[in-house]
């Protein structure tokens, strides 16, 4: 045991890449830190590459405008390969270094998680992954979604449908990977198909999706008018694929936020031209945030990754999580006082008001009952080399993603 | 009907696809012995390897070209280093060492060349085949002749002058060194068509779903191809992969929406299972073929 | 000098019998037992609950597995399926009321018995042949759990763990889990450490090294093998139990997955087939050089010594990984218990290089 703490040693000297960068005036106060320990290495490697080269960028920016109040902002990246047993160790281990903040980005991790989480009272983000009734504020008090859960995902995804070329009538397919991922959006869709009086139906393909012909062949049969497909990673590719060999209009095609740039150009930049998906950020580098975070971070060749990723659909997402990590920190340094801990965070969270980013994202008011801050996304639709927003930010349904929040919520409270 | 020949015609080319990836466990087995639980691993890294050519500039069909020469040296070295220094362990071993080389390669490669998928595009477009109201899926139906190309190819291999020492080998080590055969070279050898094998592998799999290491996660239904064609059979290849691509299509075809979850994988598991409880040596295999 | 081997003559049976007849090997397993007993004073809690807890519990689950591969040469990768047996049984059994010690139990009975059901199915054959054949056991396994919400725990497909007690202990601190879960290992410690010397033990070891030959002398190989099938399974049911109330608080599908069969396999080989103190080194090996592969690399690429890109340092652990294991199979196929057993030989006529007879 004593070796396995001189060989820790050096480990705890980790520094996060922001720490370095930070300016004179921070030298008198602690650094907050953040732990973002996500998987590098094994299933989410299609995504976390990039988010977390947004989410670094991001607290660097921070950091090289002076900080919040001259706080400097430090990450503690590491990897935990998707497997538990890492997450639990880098969790702890991140913890005594004095982390307040955690995003794991990581389904199985963030779910086993939740329950430490909430007995160290330190605050645990799972924005786009881990339980979406986490929304349920007083239920998990620091568990913050701070993204649409995949449940208010599929409402605005459908509102879309509606207000396009409406629902009654439909017959609406969900694509879905075989695993609880895939299946969390079919309640919320059967509630709204009661609502609109129209007809759903689930397809599921097997793990990890790189081949699901069958699967579109029973879908074909089915005559869908709308497709939503529900997955991640290579997956995704081969559904749009395998949609359009089927004749189905890609048009049609409505996406889980899990689509990115790489996916359309995999499928084929111009074949996949119409697919729509969902989205909770805007993409490119026109905004204030990732303009500046290319000047100031980018081009001096600071940024924690490869330059051409900057603008992604996943770099951007990072940054707005890390966004709104660092708004919540500002609020609750004003009004709580330094030093930041757990409780003083949370409550950063919860006084978060029409927050956007600068136009980033959808304006998000988080509370002590809503830790999702309303649900707000928009529809994008891929238009040969870029994803173009085709409606507003928006909510959709919230009667029925609560009461989906609510009884999955309950459930836990009683004991699972 | 035309719902059930499409399932036929579909599965039965997927599988051709599978098969693709289970030639080079065939060849390694039936050579040396020897369960090549890396052969996932070695379709990933072929894949990223003409992905990284292509992204050089080369054209793509050089890019493939190159690759298998790439991977015919990267097989003879595997076998030279660590595979020669492992004749005579227990097969457990060999498994464990195998399955070693999967987690190097799968850190590795996409450590190297970068984990993010990337895309692999061989010009097959995407307007689907149709034939008499059957729907069928333009890259399995060209993957699928290339599988059966190159297994016909490997089938005719045995058959030259080389391939008749390959197959002296495979019946009995020590009567091909009584009669002055090479058997390091022949295993050698085999190991390096198993690469090129995996780049035919590689590059269909990675144009349909995008390169990354998830194209190592074939090697499950390539094992249930094997285990059901016969381990050492090149035959079994193609019959195992026709017979896992169509019940894997079929039946989940029907079945999934009965039971509210995909269940090809479940197929796959029970088609392995009752192989071996009827006929552990596949359809094809040799009875005598433990080697313990 | 440090074994001193003189003096020690065993004039009964008994005498001869015991596990430890060299008074050093008495010391350093007596010196190891009063520091896993205050481990939990001796070490930070950091340590305690994510490197010494999860090692004891992964090393009687290596044991477990152990059994089966060394002792039986019985190949099996899905083990990790045995474990999440153990550990649902486990939790719906508490949850319906059963108390905590007996739902241990009932998880090892559960295990016990789907294992050998598929034992009994693969038995047939050997070698690559049951590999094959576990492996769709994995599969299948963590198809039902995946695909039946009422086993994995709703939508959500997480199992919370309810608040139990074991013998009046409530396993709420980090320490009492620690105690817990150190009172199975070293359960499973003893226990491997006598069936080697049972009838049972010999009649398996028979099966491994020649399964006709042990039928001619009069062993019932496939009795035997069920037999062997049957108590792994147990032993990895309760470690599966273990690990879901002692470690996780929580189980989901990705906590006993094929990567985790594979892992369990890595221990064994890596430790030494058949060893117990190779069941310790390789459970530590496999589960913590990962982690400490990590951090020491994050260490260094923050301390600017190693400037490799994000991307290719957090693959670096897995590499080393695979690579040690090949390492390991090429230069040491024994295993690290091979590696301790040198050490130790080295030192039993230690000044001198070898031993006289």
């Amino acid at each position: 045991m004593t070796i396995l703490k001189r060989i820790g040693r050096p480990a705890a000297l980790a520094l996060g890449l922001a720490g370095a960068a930070g300016g004179v005036a921070a030298q008198d106060k602690e650094p907050i830190k953040f732990g973002l320990l996500q998987d590098f290495t094994a299933v989410y490697t299609f995504v976390t590459g990039e988010y977390n080269q947004g989410q670094q960028d991001y607290l660097t920016l921070v950091n090289e405008e002076g900080g919040i109040d001259g706080h400097m902002f430090e990450a503690i990246v590491r990897d935990t390969g998707n497997e538990p047993q890492r997450g639990i160790e880098a969790y702890n281990r991140a913890r005594e270094e004095g982390a307040i903040l955690f995003d794991f980005l990581s389904t199985p991790v963030s779910r086993g998680l939740v329950d430490q989480v909430m007995k160290d009272e330190v605050v645990l983000i799972t924005p786009l992954h881990g339980r979406g009734d986490a929304a349920a504020g007083e239920t998990f008090p620091f568990v913050f979604p701070v993204m649409a859960t995949y449940w208010s995902q599929a409402a605005v995804l459908a509102d879309h449908i509606k207000s396009t070329g409406g629902l009654e009538g439909k017959k609406v397919a969900l694509v879905h990977i075989d695993s609880p991922f895939g299946r969390e959006p079919m309640p919320v869709l059967e509630g709204i198909a009661e609502a609109e009086n129209f007809e759903v139906r689930g397809f599921p393909y097997p793990s990890p999706g790189n081949e699901q012909s069958a699967t579109w062949s029973e879908v074909r049969r089915y005559r869908p008018d709308v497709v939503f497909i529900w997955g991640a990673g290579g997956g995704q590719s081969v559904s749009v694929q395998q949609a359009i060999r089927n004749g189905i209009d890609p048009a049609s095609i409505h996406s889980v936020v899990w689509m990115a740039e790489t996916d359309a150009r995999n499928v084929g930049a111009d074949a996949m031209t119409g697919v729509k998906r969902f989205e909770a950020v805007a993409t490119g580098t026109e905004t204030p945030i990732v303009s500046r975070i290319v000047e100031k971070v980018v081009e001096p060749g600071k940024s924690a990754g490869d330059a051409a990723n900057v603008g992604s659909s996943y770099y951007n997402i990072g940054v707005a999580t890390m966004a709104v990590a660092v708004e919540a920190a500002r609020l609750a340094l004003e009004s709580e006082g330094a030093p930041l801990d757990g409780p003083k965070l949370k409550a950063g969270f919860e006084m978060i008001e029409n927050f956007d980013a600068e136009g980033m994202m959808p304006p998000i008011t988080i509370t002590p009952e809503d830790h999702q801050g309303g649900g707000y996304g928009r529809v994008a639709q891929w238009n040969g080399s870029a994803w173009e927003p085709v409606s507003d930010w928006t909510t959709a349904y919230p009667e029925i993603v609560q009461e989906e929040i609510e009884m999955n919520a309950a459930e836990y409270a009683g004991g699972n | 009907m035309a719902y059930f020949i499409e399932l036929l015609v579909n599965g039965a080319l997927v599988g051709l696809m599978y098969a693709l990836a289970a030639l080079g466990f065939v060849l390694i087995y039936k050579s040396a012995g020897v369960p090549n639980l890396a052969q996932g691993a070695l379709v990933m890294m072929a894949a990223y390897l003409v992905w990284y050519l292509g992204s050089l500039g080369l054209p793509i069909w050089i890019a493939i070209a190159v690759g298998a020469a790439l991977m015919f040296g990267f097989g003879l070295l595997v076998e030279r280093l660590l595979l020669r220094r492992m004749v005579g362990q227990p097969v457990i071993m060999v498994v464990m060492l195998t399955l070693g080389m999967e987690i190097l390669l799968r850190g590795l490669i996409p450590g190297v060349f970068g984990a993010a998928p990337k895309p692999l595009d061989l010009g097959i477009g995407l307007a689907p085949v149709i034939v008499a109201d059957v729907f069928m899926n333009r890259a399995y139906l060209i993957g699928g002749l290339v599988a059966v190309l190159l297994i016909a190819a490997s089938m005719l291999f045995f058959r030259t002058r080389l391939g008749t020492k390959l197959r002296a080998v495979s019946d009995d080590h020590v009567a091909s060194w009584a009669v002055g055969l090479s058997v390091e070279r022949a295993i050698g050898l085999s190991w390096g068509i198993a690469g090129i094998a995996a780049v035919g592998a590689g590059v269909l799999w990675g144009s349909v779903q995008g390169v990354d290491w998830t194209l190592s996660t074939l090697l499950f239904p390539a094992i249930a191809v094997v285990i059901l064609g016969g381990v050492d059979s090149i035959k079994g290849v193609l019959v195992g992969g026709l017979a896992v691509g169509i019940l894997g299509s079929v039946i989940p075809g029907y079945l999934d929406a009965m039971v509210g979850g995909s269940t090809r994988d479940v197929v796959t598991s029970v088609i392995i299972l009752l192989t071996i409880l009827v006929r552990p040596h596949g359809i094809f295999g040799r009875e005598d073929i433990e080697r313990i | 000098m440090f074994y001193r081997l003189s003096g020690i003559r065993h004039t009964s049976y008994p005498a001869a019998r015991q596990l430890w007849p060299i008074a050093a090997d008495r010391w350093q397993v007596g010196l190891v037992t009063a520091l896993a007993l205050a481990a939990p004073v001796l070490v930070s809690d950091l340590y305690l609950g994510s490197y010494v807890l999860p090692w004891l519990i992964w090393t009687a689950a290596a044991l477990s597995l152990s059994l089966l591969m060394g002792l039986g040469g019985q190949l099996h990768f899905g083990f990790a399926a045995v474990m999440a047996i153990g550990a649902y049984s486990s939790i719906h059994l508490t949850r319906a009321g059963v108390p905590f010690e007996f739902a241990l139990l009932g998880g090892g009975v559960a295990a016990a018995v789907i294992g050998t059901a598929f034992g009994a199915a693969a038995l047939r054959v050997k070698g690559l042949y049951l590999v094959m054949a576990t492996l769709a056991m994995q599969y299948l396994v963590d198809w039902v759990i995946t695909n039946v919400p009422a086993i994995s725990g709703g939508a959500q497909a997480t199992l919370r763990t309810p608040e139990v007690s074991f013998l009046l202990l409530p396993l709420e601190s980090l320490d009492a889990r620690y105690y817990v879960a150190l009172l199975w290992t070293v359960l499973m410690t003893l226990f491997f450490l006598n069936v080697k010397r049972t009838s049972f033990g010999r009649a398996l070891a028979a099966i491994r090294d020649k399964d006709f030959a042990a039928a001619v002398i009069g062993v019932d190989p496939f009795r035997t093998k069920l037999m062997a099938f049957m108590t792994a399974s147990f032993a990895g049911g309760v470690s599966g139990a273990i690990l879901a109330f002692c470690y996780y608080g929580a189980v989901t599908p990705e906590q006993f997955g094929f990567n985790v069969s594979i892992q369990l396999v890595a221990m064994v080989l890596v430790g030494g087939l058949g060893s117990v103190i190779g069941g310790y080194f390789g459970a530590g090996f496999v589960l913590l050089v990962p982690i400490v592969l990590t951090n020491l690399i994050a260490g260094l690429a923050g301390a600017g010594w190693i400037s490799v890109s994000q991307n290719l340092a957090a693959h670096l652990p897995l590499i080393f990984y695979g690579g040690m294991i090949i390492g390991f199979l090429l230069f040491e196929p024994l295993g690290l218990a091979k590696i301790y057993d040198n050490i130790r030989k080295y030192f039993l006529v230690w000044p001198f290089r070898h031993s006289g007879s």
